[in-house]
């Protein structure tokens, strides 16, 4: 079958099978392979993307149900060199260890962003509760989103480290 | 300017790589043209392989090759200690745990792979199955490993089974029955500690191929052992080491989960046989019944006190479960025992350790090697005796603890950095304990 999907902003058609999972077609079809595979069941939010605005993992995700979806991975959120400001915050707190939680963490912090502009702690714990990080012990990741809010208000956020 | 690295902050090198995506780990690597491949494991953890019929798996389209160890008779077994891990079991050979590995299947794709895993029949001889390294222990427990450990001592205690135990450690210090006749009182507890499973966010992958030009099987596959991979895969081949290749791509965590072998053999096995790229990849499920857990511990501490508070003597027996094969065990499990008076001060020490082989998945190397469990039984003996002696718990600790010249249970002196008191006396001084 084929099917139809929008990622990162480009229409892209591709001969797939029903039972073929978006992380598949994104990585073996598309090569988007900063969409990671940690558990293939939806508990550790490595395969994390953002399809129709809303944050899924997208090893529980169909090819028939991401038909004509847009889909936003790791790869379209910086553009050209310019990185996200999500993106800058978690290498300024080093909140990046081994990197394979990473496009998912940085793409559910994206998503929290996008509906709490200022999160508390809880809002972040919350907002990431679907992500699991197995190196940082997440200090430094909340300490990333908090950068980022201030980022993302245009207040630089650099003197406040 | 000064060239002082530490204490100063500096963004990772390839964070941006990481943020952006474009870090490429072990599966985010693709050839053209290439295979994908699947191990079919045991069905049950401890049984003889009786027959295995690979004909209806072979005439699935899309498989490419299956292999068993009837086509690679002599392959040398693997390990990082003690070779003591088959790299596929033969007819009639026998399955030590659900991990084993009894074919290798190659197909197009990797659900074709797997699906071809299920279509081979095995027919096995089941046996008791052990579980409890203290049953494994006892003179008439089932015996796993058919060959005697090569690291047993002679000082073994004869009441043991040896067949089940893969290595003895023994630690003697100052004298301890006169230890214990200085004590006022003496206490004996038990502790265990349960399986972890290191848990990397990455399960294990390789992705490899044949170069036609040097006759080198070239693999990409996460590793904490470099160069013991390589040479431990060219071993078990029978190839000599310029032969193979291991190249390190971006990591996603291992936690000592890496140090042992998992896809690397199967994986150059494949490549040998085909001559084509291959990808091979754990699922989550797989890794946690392959590869290396934590040891579960069992700890006996028996400890002497005298009045004033000064610990007297301790002895400590240790019984480490190995599971299945010996991976990280000898060290992990010895370097527990040497840590068994933990930073405390103890004149008199004996230990012993016994690494026993179970049917369980192996354990091997987790952050701390051996020394997490150690450190939970130890302070829980010293809090449970401050506890029955009616003393702080926190000042007993200060009275015993480690400084500059304090020796350790295996006779170390310790000659710098020992910051122990320093750390107790800040902790008090930050807590309501310093009241």
């Amino acid at each position: 079958m084929k099917i139809t999907l929008t990622v990162n902003d480009e229409k892209r058609e591709v001969e797939t099978s029903p039972t073929t999972r978006l992380l598949d077609i994104l990585r073996d079809d598309l090569h988007f392979t900063g969409t990671k595979e940690g558990c293939g069941k939806g508990e550790c939010g490595a395969c994390t993307v953002i399809m129709n605005g809303k944050l899924v993992s997208s090893c529980l995700v169909l090819a028939l149900q991401a038909d004509g979806a847009e889909i936003l991975t790791i790869e379209g959120l910086s553009k050209g060199d310019q990185l996200h400001p999500v993106q800058e915050a978690y290498i300024e707190t080093g909140a990046v260890q081994c990197g394979f939680c990473t496009p998912g963490m940085i793409l559910a912090s994206k998503s929290l962003l996008d509906r709490i502009p200022d999160p508390d702690e809880q809002q972040i714990k919350r907002g990431l509760s679907g992500n699991i990080c197995r190196c940082t012990g997440y200090t430094k990741i909340i300490e990333a989103v908090k950068l980022s809010a201030r980022k993302l208000a245009g207040k630089g956020g650099e003197e406040d480290e | 300017m000064s060239k002082r690295i530490i204490g100063k902050d500096f963004k990772k090198v390839d964070a941006r790589d990481k943020v952006t995506g474009k870090a490429l780990y072990t599966r985010d690597i693709y050839f053209d043209d290439m295979l994908y491949m699947k191990v079919k494991r045991a069905p049950f953890p401890h049984a003889y392989l009786r027959k295995l019929n690979t004909d209806k798996a072979e005439s699935l389209a899309g498989v490419v090759k299956i292999i068993t160890a009837e086509d690679y008779p002599d392959l040398n077994k693997y390990g990082l200690i003690y070779k003591d891990q088959p790299v596929l079991i033969g007819i009639g050979e026998k399955m030590h745990y659900m991990g084993d590995p009894l074919a290798i299947v190659i197909a197009e794709t990797e659900e074709t792979a797997k699906r071809a895993c299920e279509l081979i029949e095995v027919e096995v001889e089941e046996l008791e199955v052990v579980t409890d390294p203290l049953q494994a222990l006892k003179k008439d427990a089932p015996v796993i490993h058919e060959e005697l450990s090569g690291l047993l001592t002679d000082r073994l205690d004869k009441k043991l089974n040896p067949a089940n135990i893969l290595c003895d450690h023994y630690l003697e210090k100052g004298n301890v029955e006169e230890g214990f006749a200085r004590a006022d009182k003496i206490f004996e507890r038990e502790y265990k500690t349960q399986h972890i499973d290191q848990l990397p966010l990455q399960s294990e992958a390789g992705v490899g191929l044949y170069d036609e030009d040097t006759g080198t099987v070239k693999i990409w596959a996460a590793t904490q052992w470099l160069h013991d991979t390589q040479a431990d895969v060219a071993q078990s081949l029978g190839l000599p080491k310029e032969k193979i290749r291991i190249i390190q791509p971006t990591i996603g965590g291992a936690f000592g989960k890496k140090e042992d072998i998992s896809v690397h053999i199967h994986l150059a096995l494949a490549i040998l046989a085909t001559k084509r790229p291959v990808k091979f990849s754990y699922t989550r499920k797989g890794s946690m019944i392959t590869q290396s857990k934590r040891h579960p511990l069992i700890i006996r501490h028996k400890t002497g006190v005298a009045n004033d508070g000064f610990l007297t003597a301790w002895q400590t027996e240790v019984i480490g479960d190995v599971g299945a094969y010996a991976s990280s065990s000898p060290a992990v499990v010895h370097k527990g025992l040497y840590h068994c008076t933990g930073p405390y001060n103890v004149a008199n020490v004996r230990g012993v350790s016994y690494a026993v082989y179970t049917n369980n998945t192996f354990t091997g190397a987790m952050r701390g090697f051996g020394t997490a469990q150690m450190a939970f039984s130890y302070d829980s003996q010293m809090d449970l005796m401050a506890a029955e002696l009616g003393i702080d718990p926190a000042h007993f600790r200060l009275q015993n603890a480690y400084e500059i010249g304090s020796s350790t249970p295996n006779g170390q002196i310790l000659t710098r950095s020992v910051n122990v008191r320093k750390t107790i006396k800040e902790v008090l001084a930050m807590t309501e304990g310093g009241k």
